[in-house]
């Protein structure tokens, strides 16, 4: 069952398919970027997955798999299959002025999900009915989930009593990192 | 005299300023500004097992019919002129509760880019109730020192 | 001819029924709603970001404080992420536990809801008589984990305690009395005209429209769709449980309503068989490797090498193999999922979470169209919207 959809995909498609893992719960496809919109209405009128669960973006550039010419950015898709009770991620690569079509015509709830994957990491979706910030402040400049982004953030609110209105100040507090990030088997010495 | 003056000669004599300040404490009306975990706690506070109301504490939804504002979670960066515009459009006399430590100083989201560390940022609190969230208790607890603090505030006296 | 404009009305952020922090931007003809734009992000906390800086123990709680009226059944979501990627499985008794507790977190958050939403529409008594109810919850959250709403409980690897002595009475005394309260409740709405005449008819959603605007849990079932993950797509015991799932016929908001409270009736049934279980079998609450959870602090204050265990576990953490994985459960308010992608290290790389309130609230837009002010929020209620988890 699980094979057959990755199967079917890869003859339907052939080398807009660049990888098929099966991963620990679902299969995972990873597909070239201008494919995307063609894949998800197969597999949503064919395949019978009728619900676009999550899209999310990643910022790929501290990944320990991520080469030095790979691209920084992937969007991950999961998919349900209400219907045939199965499960399936996507994964599109891009860069960070790529464009990645956008599956609004597919799944309508795709709407939000883009807007959020580009207001936190940037990734511009084309055809998108409405791509503004969805999360962040109106004005924020920066991409929150990239992994340049200070955690503290750039800017600080605070309430001005001589112009009676709330001002931004740069942003003077620093994450203090008590534990640092290891990796098992490491030397620490 | 007290409550024997009362019973004694039929009458009490007090100062002007302890009988403003009793109806003001007697009778505080909050306004609802829940934001997040803590209006859930604050909600409870409201409901039969820790009741309120036996305060005279009653929620009122519009700020300007309102003596007090519990700002009962995180305060995020985006929210925070639409809080101080409501804190603007309460009428004197007005007090404030900062409560759960998201409010007092950032708390548990204090080193992230979107949160106002503390909202005395913003507004000037009276009254700071620590947990996370605080027990219904802890803000019944918090509402009796902030009837202190208005018992002890003088309105005609120097 | 005069010129005719639509009317913008701000509805919140601060407003007694925006359920928390939204600020909708309404175009209204006279009464009736031409288009819904939310503006949400009021009570965005960057959480995403935070768990990248911490380890995986130290993540827990952050759980807890997205959906904050159903607190363990979001972290369900993630003690059952981690533990496939670490590939355990919590002991037995442990998911008797959880599934209890999950149950227990289902009648807690159709609770609020039910009080929250009858409030929104007028009807003030059923809100007080709900909180009695989850004041009973909350004392059960406090015996078992010490706070009364964020409990931190459910851990990967199982739970952090045992239940206590005389919990279990007390909480099969709530079984018997709660199918009594919601008597009273269904007495006091069900058949009452005027909630039927704020509800029924109101927020129709057919099948299709539910599965494309990725509505799940009673919105979904409401329209008709026989989708619930602990039937599915099964995790912990909920194979072994026995209960039915209530679908609605119409996908308004009055099935809604009466497809959540049937399901408070069959949560309370599952909590039920649970408790029968757990009374005749005592056993491990947690793992038995002290690398991904605490030794007994007895054993921590003889025991060297338990000692190194406590030692390595809170400070550093338990590295998690490099992978991905999306985990799901079916939270009281839908499917709730998070997707861990791991690098190997003590830290996530990428934690995303899903939350059904996200796809809900996106769709307010399509489901109020055509109806008046007044519905706006009857919508609202019924989407069972919180603002934790749609902004995170």
């Amino acid at each position: 069952m699980i094979r057959e959809d990755a199967t079917a995909l890869k003859e339907r498609f052939g080398d807009q398919v660049l990888a098929v893992v099966a991963g620990i719960d679902c299969p995972e496809v990873t597909v070239a970027r201008e494919a995307i919109v063609d894949v998800c209405h197969y597999l949503k009128s064919e395949q019978g997955f009728d619900q676009m669960i999550d899209l999310c973006g990643v910022d790929m550039s501290e990944h320990p798999s991520h080469g030095d010419g790979d691209a920084r950015l992937l969007v991950v898709y999961n998919l349900l299959s209400v219907e045939h009770n199965k499960r399936i991620r996507l994964k599109v690569a891009a860069g960070e002025r790529d464009l990645v079509d956008s599956v609004v015509e597919v799944w309508p709830t795709a709407n939000w999900f883009e807007r959020e994957a580009f207001d936190m990491c940037g990734i511009i979706f084309n055809n998108h009915p409405d791509l503004r910030r969805l999360l962040t402040d109106y004005g924020f400049e920066g991409y929150p989930l990239r992994k340049d982004f200070p955690l503290t953030g750039r800017v600080e609110v605070f309430f001005d009593e001589t112009q009676w209105r709330c001002v931004y100040r740069p942003n003077k507090v620093e994450n203090r990192v008590l534990i640092p990030k290891v990796w098992p088997g490491v030397d620490r010495g | 005299m007290g409550i024997e003056g009362l019973l004694d000669k039929g009458f009490v004599t007090t100062t002007v300023d302890k009988a403003i300040n009793w109806a003001r404490a007697g009778s505080v009306w909050p306004m609802t500004f829940g934001l997040a975990c803590c209006a859930v706690e604050f909600m409870h506070a409201g409901a039969s097992r820790y009741d309120m109301d036996r305060f005279g504490i009653v929620p009122r939804p519009s700020p300007r019919q309102s003596d007090l504002m519990i700002v009962a979670g995180t305060l995020c960066n985006k929210m925070a002129p639409a809080l101080r515009k409501v804190y603007d459009q309460m009428a004197e006399p007005r007090w404030v509760i900062s409560m759960g430590s998201c409010a007092n100083g950032g708390g548990y989201y204090h080193y992230s880019y979107p949160v106002v560390r503390g909202c005395d940022r913003i507004v000037p609190i009276d009254v700071y109730v620590p947990g996370c969230p605080p027990t219904a208790e802890a803000l019944l607890y918090g509402f009796i020192q902030l009837q202190e603090k208005i018992k002890r505030t003088n309105t005609i006296a120097r | 001819m005069a010129e005719i404009k639509n009317y913008t009305l701000n509805f919140g952020p601060q407003h007694p029924s925006a359920h928390g922090v939204l600020r909708l931007v309404l175009e209204l003809d006279g009464e009736v709603v031409e288009r819904a734009d939310p503006h949400i992000g009021l009570l965005h906390r960057g959480t995403e970001k935070l768990f990248e800086y911490k380890t995986y123990q130290q993540n827990i709680p952050y759980f807890d404080r997205f959906d904050y009226v159903s607190m363990m059944a979001n972290e369900h979501a993630y003690a059952l992420a981690v533990e496939k990627l670490l590939g355990i499985e919590a002991p037995e008794r442990a998911q008797y536990i959880r599934v209890m507790f999950a149950e227990l977190t289902r009648v807690l958050n159709h609770c609020l809801w039910l009080g929250a939403c009858a409030l929104d529409i007028g009807a003030m008594t059923v809100f007080l008589y709900c909180f009695r109810e989850r004041e009973d919850i909350f004392d059960y959250y406090e015996a078992v984990s010490g706070a009364r709403m964020h409990a931190a409980y459910f851990r990967p690897g199982g739970v952090t305690k045992d239940l206590p002595d005389g919990l279990l009475d007390r909480i099969q005394g709530f079984t018997e009395r709660f199918p009594g309260y919601i008597d009273e409740y269904e007495t006091l709405l069900t058949e009452n005209r005027i909630w039927k005449q704020r509800n029924v008819d109101i927020g129709v959603v057919d099948k299709e429209a539910a599965l494309a605007w990725g509505f799940t849990g009673p919105m979904l079932r409401g329209s008709g769709v026989a989708w619930d993950l602990r039937k599915t797509q099964p995790y912990d015991v909920y194979d072994k449980m026995e209960f039915d799932i209530p679908v609605g016929a119409t996908g308004d908001c009055y099935d809604r309503y009466l497809v959540r409270i049937e399901e408070m009736r069959q949560s309370n049934e599952i909590i039920r068989q649970c408790i029968e279980w757990l009374a005749v079998n005592p056993g491990p609450v947690k793992i038995d490797d002290y690398k991904l959870t605490n030794p007994p602090r007895d054993l921590m204050k003889d025991d060297m090498e338990s000692l190194i265990h406590h030692f390595k576990f809170f400070s550093e953490g338990y590295p998690v193999p490099e992978g991905e994985v999306y985990a799901a459960v079916e939270h009281p308010k839908g499917e709730f999922g998070v997707y861990v992608m791991s690098d190997g290290s003590n830290k996530p790389y990428r934690m995303k979470v899903r939350a059904s309130g996200f796809a809900h609230l996106e769709a307010i837009d399509y489901m109020c169209r055509g109806h008046m002010l007044a519905d706006v929020v009857t919508i609202l209620g019924t989407q069972d919207i919180v603002f934790g988890e749609v902004d995170r």
